[in-house]
């Protein structure tokens, strides 16, 4: 085969092994040009439908952006995130390909293909319903199924927003959270566009504010491809969704953090593990904060919560999806002897200078009614006896006021009904009266009951924020406020902002002189250290109540838990000592349940939480006393001269 | 006619051609499929830079710093082109050396990229990355082609062959450490085609790839995972989709994406891995379709058609061996890359001549066209 031959250079040039090469290349070329034409060609996919099949049209939904909610600074509590959720239509997926798409499936989202495979079939809807495979995918698998939707018929990639809680569980309670759209939801929103798939504020903000925060959804009409599936390219936008509106809360993230820190601080030291701690203005009815323990993480519910915790949630004995704050309602204790001591002031049973004997007990038939501390003091004013809480004082008192004008201030200050406040409200409280327990008990009220129902025992109840409420009505001269969250709603679609104003929703028919007289008295509970001693902290000048109200059953030492309330309030300059005008700026309420302690948890959270307040002590300083829960009590009898905090109304 | 050969060479062996008459042995064909090519990878690079979204170009894009490649490649190729090729016959084992110095060099100081993976395969100098693996298939073209040449009187001894392998070994070995599978490949199989083409001995080289695929389940064992992972990907990407098969999948989407015509510069939307190296072809067939890749496949078998012709028409063996062993190395990375991405071969990493972006690979391959332009200029012709 030697082309070379005289030239003596050996076989250079084999013609046989060219041809090999040759042929060799022709056969490389050849096939690498088959496989683009049958990969091009044959097997062409979604680009050349886009021109030829765009007939089949759908009309879309698109989602508004919804509302924000900022704290009174104008931080973002919450944010919106896109998430990505794999469904499978099983129409779209033939049947003998459903193993494989499953595996392919459960290979990409790391699920087992079985699971995959019992989700298709499992479901009773219609086969044109899609099934939901998966949450919360990422960006990156998503566009990687969206590319490759050719070899996975049938699956397809739903974009979602959820919401994102910037802050933790600091206002889980406040915020709410959202949810599957309820049956009952769905018939009374169904006129306003929703659908049955909608996910919905189901409480806190989310919830109340649901209608404003949603915003108007849009639409589009998207061209179908042959199979049925959406071409980018065609879209024709038809509605541009409208962003839901903003809300801004009277709320301040810092001011929040001081107030749980004070009643962790609190139900950490009582060993319990309920408890509330409300701020407000009573100027104007704004809350500043507002924490109820336990509460929950409200992130759960965003990211989809699993059905065992949401179970765990619901079945926790504390209750924490409970915000105690407007949902719980509890026997307030001496902190209604406010209501029996204005209707006392107002009817003229008692006046400023009047004494009433206080004794051991007072005696109805065999029963006797005790005093607190099982001795009494003697004759006491109005004064003593609402700051040493002298119960047999305030048996005598409602005994004289009667059950009709009870109830009639119990009403006026608030009590048995809703605030108003712009939360769902599930609790009103009970006041109670001959008509209400004839209809409940078909009897009437007996005199114990109405001496029981003056000092907020019995059959009482109220709820946190009522009590509190109710304090900042005293606190501001009679104006029953509503209370508000929210400060301000930015509208989404032209970003004007509505401030909310300030609703009274009661004044009260009080003279000003049996106001100031109570203020006055208020503020004795806390200098006369009968039962407020742990309150009267050094340059702050506090006003207050305490409360204790057993319940329950007896533990094994024979002792009943009970509620420890404290509701306290400073004036407009907190140093100078002048309850006498109506000008307070902050009241607090602290509500711990079911404790056992020797001496009010209470008192304890409301004064912590006016030394972070006002900056007498820090936050780093409380957050040292997690080792040493004794600090800050160490701290305050150092600082006070302290004798000890035995009171236990 | 071979009196006639015999006189010429008598007359011009080893004078350096003077005057207009040595460049009308100049292989212009050759040369401009070379560019257009390179113009296709330009095209590519420019694609990749801008993306879909029209980003401006900076001076660390692919385009521009291929535009930069492109002119140091065209002065490479002239100066190699000038060059006396024999000299480098001389130079093959000094040259030999340095490739070796030079793929320590890269074990020891040579960085990855993220794009790549951990492989250390880039050695930086002055702020160009330089891939040293590339400028050693073209040397080891050079010295298998010089070191055959010397050995056509026992190019049938099966030593031969042995002595081949035992020359391969050390940079073979070499690349393989960093780790650069797709470049060591390459080297196999220049030998193979240059033993082929050299005349070597059918039977050893069948003995030899008997034994080489008897070793393969032993091999097998010895992979890396990654290495496993691949070849196994070719027979099922959806084994792992999102790993090894990931690759796979999203090149051969963006395949089907492309159509006949294609999408069009730059309007390519399948997102892919090393979409400017590797998987350029992706891009290519996505975006300029079909017609598009059965142009650059062309113009492919034309440069291989042009390289064999200067491979046939040299005469003396060196200058034989440098065509054939080009057009093997040139053809078996055509193959294994197009073919990665179009799901024929297993995932190696083999850049496509020309089009994929890399300047040592364009730089090399221009040393590698000047060297066969330099042959077919200091051909003796047969003087008709």
């Amino acid at each position: 085969m030697s082309i070379t031959s005289a030239s003596g250079r050996g076989e250079l040039r084999n013609a046989y092994r060219f041809g090999m090469f040759v042929l060799a290349i022709a056969f490389g070329i050849t096939t690498l040009t088959a496989r683009m034409f049958y990969l091009q060609v044959v097997q062409s996919q979604p680009a050349n439908n886009v021109t030829s099949n765009s007939q089949a049209t759908e009309l879309e939904s698109i989602p508004a952006p919804r509302g924000l909610i900022y704290d009174a600074s104008g931080k973002p509590l919450v944010q919106n995130i896109v998430d990505f959720s794999v469904t499978v239509t099983p129409v779209d997926l033939p049947r003998e390909q459903e193993e494989t798409v499953a595996q392919r499936l459960g290979s990409i989202l790391n699920l087992d293909p079985i699971y995959i495979e019992t989700q298709i079939d499992g479901t009773t809807g219609s086969l044109y319903v899609p099934v939901k495979i998966a949450d919360g995918v990422s960006a990156s698998i998503a566009s990687f199924i969206e590319e490759n939707t050719d070899a996975l018929p049938g699956v397809k990639i739903s974009q979602t927003q959820k919401r994102e809680y910037l802050t933790g569980q600091l206002f889980s309670d406040v915020l709410g959270y959202e949810g599957r759209i309820t049956e009952t939801q769905y018939q009374q929103l169904k006129s306003q566009g929703y659908s049955d798939q909608d996910i919905v504020g189901q409480a806190g903000l989310e919830g109340y504010y649901e209608s404003e925060l949603r915003g108007t959804p849009g639409n589009q009409t998207v061209a179908l491809d042959a199979q049925g599936e959406p071409i980018p390219d065609l879209v024709t936008h038809g509605k541009n969704p409208i962003s839901g509106d903003s809300l801004t809360l009277n709320l301040d993230t810092h001011e929040q953090q001081l107030a749980a820190a004070a009643l962790a601080w609190g139900v950490r030291a009582a060993k319990v593990k309920q408890g509330v701690i409300i701020v407000e203005n009573p100027q104007n009815g704004q809350i500043l904060a507002m924490v109820s323990l336990p509460t929950y993480n409200d992130q759960l519910f965003a990211d989809g919560i699993s059905g065992s915790d949401f179970q765990a949630l619901l079945t926790d004995p504390n209750q924490p999806l409970i915000n105690k704050a407007i949902g719980g309602q509890y026997a307030p204790g001496s902190t209604y002897k406010l209501v029996t001591a204005t209707a006392g002031l107002q009817d003229g049973s008692i006046n400023t200078t009047q004494t009433l004997v206080s004794q051991p007990y007072i005696q109805i038939g065999d029963f006797k009614y005790w005093e607190w501390d099982r001795h009494g003091w003697g004759p006491l004013n109005i004064y003593q006896g609402f700051s040493y809480s002298s119960d047999t004082f305030f048996y005598q008192l409602a005994t004289e006021v009667g059950l009709k004008d009870l109830t009639y201030w119990g009403d006026q200050y608030g009590f048995g009904k809703p605030t108003g406040i712009d939360l769902p409200e599930t609790a009103t409280g009970i006041v109670p009266t001959n008509a209400w327990k004839m209809a409940t008990q078909n009897d009437p009220m007996y005199t114990g009951e109405i001496m029981y129902a003056g000092i907020g025992q019995g059959y009482d109840s109220v709820t946190p924020m009522q009590l509190l409420n109710a304090y900042s009505a005293l606190a501001n001269g009679g104006n029953v406020w509503q209370p508000q969250i929210v400060k301000s709603i930015t509208d989404g679609a032209t970003g004007a902002v509505t401030q909310v104003q300030p609703v009274l929703m009661n004044k009260l028919p009080a003279s000003a002189a049996t106001l100031e007289t109570i203020r006055v008295a208020a503020r004795q509970v806390v200098t006369s250290r009968h039962t407020g001693d742990l309150t009267d902290i050094p340059a702050i000048k506090i006003a207050g109540k305490t409360g204790t109200a057993e319940f329950g059953v007896l533990d094994q030492r024979g002792r009943l838990p009970y509620h420890e309330w404290f509701i306290g309030f400073t004036p407009a300059d907190p140093y100078v000592d002048d309850f006498t005008k109506p000008d307070s700026q902050l009241a607090v309420i602290a509500f711990i349940y079911g404790a056992n302690t020797w001496g009010n948890v209470a008192t304890e959270v409301v004064k912590t939480y006016m030394l972070l307040h006002y900056k007498v002590i820090s936050r780093q300083a409380l957050a040292l006393d997690r080792r040493t829960p004794g600090y800050i009590m160490g701290w305050v009898y150092r600082t006070t001269n302290f004798y000890g905090n035995n009171s236990r109304d | 006619m071979s009196l006639l050969q015999d006189q010429t060479v008598k007359l011009r062996a080893w004078a350096p051609k003077s005057g207009w008459l040595a460049w009308r042995n100049y292989d212009f064909q050759l040369t401009t499929y070379a560019v257009l090519l390179t113009m296709f990878g330009l095209a590519m690079a420019y694609s990749n830079s801008v993306g879909s979204t029209h980003e401006p170009l900076t001076i660390n894009s692919p385009f521009v710093r291929s535009i930069m490649w492109g002119v140091v490649a065209v002065v490479v190729l002239g100066l190699m082109t000038v060059f006396d090729y024999k000299w480098l016959k001389s130079f093959a084992w000094p040259l030999y050396l340095i490739n070796l110095g030079l793929l320590v060099l890269t074990l020891r100081v040579g960085v990855g990229t993220g794009e790549a993976g951990t492989a250390a395969r880039w050695v930086v100098i002055a702020g160009f990355q330089f891939q040293f693996s590339e400028m050693a298939k073209i040397i080891m073209v050079l010295v298998f082609a010089a070191f055959l040449a010397d050995r056509q009187d026992k190019i049938k001894s099966p030593w031969t062959i042995m002595q081949m392998l035992i020359v391969l070994g050390p940079p073979w070995i070499l690349v393989l450490m960093q780790p650069d599978l797709g470049t060591s490949l390459v080297l196999v199989a220049t030998v193979a085609g240059l033993l082929f083409m050299s005349g070597a001995s059918l039977f050893w080289l069948g003995t030899l790839a008997t034994a080489v695929l008897a070793a393969i389940p032993f091999v097998w064992t010895h992979m890396a995972d990654y290495q496993q992972a691949r070849l196994l990907t070719v027979l099922n990407p959806w084994a792992d989709p999102q790993g090894a098969g990931y690759q796979v999948i999203q090149a051969q989407t963006a395949v089907n994406a492309g159509g006949i015509a294609g999408k069009g510069l730059t309007n390519g939307q399948v997102a892919l891995p090393v979409s400017s190296t590797d998987f350029v072809w992706g891009v290519l067939a996505e975006e300029l379709g079909l017609i598009g890749a059965i142009v650059v496949l062309v113009l492919f078998t034309l440069l291989l058609w042009r390289m064999l012709a200067a491979s046939w028409r040299a005469t003396e063996p060196f200058a034989m061996l440098l065509g054939a062993g080009m057009a093997t190395m040139i053809f078996f990375q055509v193959v294994v890359n197009v073919g990665m991405v179009i799901g024929l071969v297993p995932v190696t990493g083999i850049p496509l001549p020309f089009v994929s972006y890399g300047g040592a690979s364009l730089v090399s391959l221009a040393a590698g066209l000047g060297t066969l332009q330099s042959a077919n200029l200091r051909r003796e012709r047969p003087a008709w």
